[in-house]
């Protein structure tokens, strides 16, 4: 494990029953990091998450949170975690107030700390005129932003997150999106499970890829796109499109391939280079009337469909 | 914090989770009713109808008072309040926010168990109290009261079985109604067949075996041997009887726990 990993993950292997949900997953978060976490609907992300925190006994491996197994000793181990579940489900017949409070006391915070703590994070998210209503009066947005401040209240070092913005409006998802970069930028380490790309790719260092419960890639957020992005793609609009230009086009040493989608050609570069300007002078020369050329930005989901595409 | 501290965090969690569960408010106020109309009806016969059972005068009524709660609803209020303590956090998926947190799987189960017990206790201590108030109020002066925080304990400690019982189902199969019918059909179960060997007298040390036996004779040799000095005031049984209690318990208590620290937090399943 490196010196500065914080959350270190090895060989995890998970059974329920005869079903394999982790097959020896490994990786590891360093401080300051904001790992996002993906994968299709019951590849494991959950189960992984919920091993981590010494919920699940897993069959192989170990996890190690600021180097302390969390199965075996909780106390070291989740001292400094924060959590906050998927689609959570909190004590309904508590307040927000109380809650906060009442985790406060888990974590052995003083009465004053928990006070001032409980207004700070009632205010952070959102729920300062809510805080003395039951939760069981709340509705699945405010319960997911409240989560949010149980899993601040001990001002944690590592935060995990398991699909955090679920539920919530689109004002409040961006609300979050800057509070996890605010948070990240404090020094805190983010794992994030999601399955909004988007929102991964904005906020997120590094990624993981799970897929029927094996990783499928850990690393840079960088590294991912290049390593599971073949081609770059320049996307051409032109007033007329020729078999001539298609197939000079195609003709060309960089070119991987050539499609035509209504006016437009998408052509597909053998390099990750920025062949704009030689697509546009072979155009020229075939008579083509070029309206538009466009370098397509590679996308997160382009290279996570590919990676788990490539894990199946 | 140390291991008390959290242990002491959770009791104060379970006594706010079970006094939020309206099943429980609604079976104490029926346990006092119970006993409140039994005390006014036994004013309103006269205490010789109890003459055969040693308890004919009316200064040691409070005896009454105080133990014909004990043997129902104090025993259905440990198996409601126990039934759920584990198993609804499972259910309503709690238990991963409260699993997931710097404390131990067993500093957890002690603490739910403590906690439930000790708001049973409380509620004992409220039936003894108002069976001693309506005594007074309905029998005049009475005698043997000194021994009341006695009595209580010997309530409360007989109540460890069936609190035990439906604690250990709660977690065993983690769901609070597959345990409460599980831990009530052992009682009645029980009940009926101490009802059938009571008869055969070939049977006397079977008897002492079946949970209710110890439950519900405990307080009674108790008070025997402390108040009132009728009957044959056993000591052989009282000591069995204490002996059993806390054997049943140590064993339930220790599935439970084999039960939470070996195998996974179910996620929610309500």
């Amino acid at each position: 494990m490196a010196s500065s990993s914080v959350l270190s993950v090895s060989n995890l292997t998970k059974f329920y029953g005869n079903f394999k949900a982790l097959d020896s997953v490994s990786f590891s978060v360093d401080k300051g990091w904001v790992y996002g976490y993906l994968g299709p609907n019951g590849a494991g992300k959950t189960t992984t998450i919920r091993t981590m925190l010494g919920l699940l006994k897993p069959n192989q491996g170990k996890v190690q949170i600021a180097d302390a197994n969390p199965s075996t000793d909780p106390i070291h181990a989740l001292r400094f975690v924060g959590y906050a579940p998927e689609l959570p489900t909190l004590q309904t017949f508590f307040t927000g107030e109380q809650l906060l409070d009442f985790m406060g006391k888990m974590f052995g915070l003083s009465m004053q700390n928990r006070k001032e703590k409980t207004k700070q994070l009632l205010d952070l998210v959102g729920l300062a005129s809510w805080g003395n209503k039951k939760i069981g009066t709340y509705s699945k947005g405010m319960v997911q932003r409240l989560s949010v401040a149980l899993a601040l209240i001990n001002d944690p070092l590592v935060l995990i997150m398991d699909e955090p913005t679920i539920g919530m409006d689109p004002e409040a998802t961006a609300q979050f999106r800057n509070l996890f970069t605010n948070l990240s930028k404090e020094g805190k380490t983010i794992f994030i499970s999601s399955h909004l790309l988007d929102e991964v790719q904005r906020i997120c260092t590094h990624v993981g890829m799970i897929s029927k419960g094996k990783i499928v890639f850990s690393g840079p957020i960088e590294q991912v796109l290049d390593t599971f992005t073949r081609q770059w793609v320049i996307e051409a609009e032109l007033q007329n499109i020729t078999e001539d230009i298609v197939s000079s086009l195609k003709n060309l040493d960089f070119v991987e391939d050539v499609k035509v989608e209504g006016n437009k050609l998408m052509i597909e570069l053998k390099e990750k280079k920025d062949f704009r300007g030689e697509v546009s002078s072979e155009i020229f020369k075939q008579k083509g009337v070029l309206l538009s050329l466009n370098l397509q930005k590679i996308t997160l989901e382009d290279a996570y469909l590919r990676a788990l595409k490539g894990g199946q | 914090m140390g291991a008390l501290g959290r242990v002491a965090v959770i009791i104060g969690y379970e006594w706010r989770r079970a006094i939020a569960k309206k099943k429980i408010l609604a079976l104490i106020i029926l346990a006092v009713t119970f006993q409140a109309l039994v005390m006014i009806a036994l004013s309103q016969v006269g205490t010789g109808v109890l003459s055969p059972y040693g308890f004919g005068m009316s200064s040691l009524i409070w005896i009454i008072g105080v133990l014909e709660g004990q043997g129902l609803f104090v025993q259905l209020i440990a198996i409601i309040a126990a039934g759920g303590s584990m198993s609804e956090e499972y259910e309503h998926g709690t238990a991963d926010i409260l699993l997931s947190k710097p404390i131990t799987r067993l500093e957890y189960l002690f603490g739910k168990f403590l906690g439930g017990f000790f708001l049973l206790a409380m509620v004992e201590a409220l039936t003894t109290v108002v069976g001693i108030i309506l005594s007074l109020l309905l029998f005049g002066a009475q005698n043997g009261l000194e021994f009341a925080p006695l009595m209580f304990l010997a309530i409360v400690y007989s109540s460890l079985v069936f609190f035990s019982l439906s604690f250990m189902c709660s977690e065993v199969f983690r769901g609070s109604t597959l345990a409460m019918l599980i831990a009530l059909g052992v009682f009645i179960a029980s009940i009926v067949i101490n009802g059938i060997l009571i008869y055969l007298p070939s049977m006397s040390d079977l008897i002492k075996v079946i949970p209710t036996w110890a439950a519900s004779s405990f307080p009674s040799l108790v008070m025997s041997k402390l108040v009132t000095g009728f009957g044959t005031a056993d000591t052989n049984a009282l000591v069995q009887a204490s002996i059993i209690i806390v054997v049943y318990a140590i064993i339930f208590v220790l599935i439970a726990a084999y039960r939470l620290v070996n195998s996974d937090v179910s996620k929610k399943t309500g």
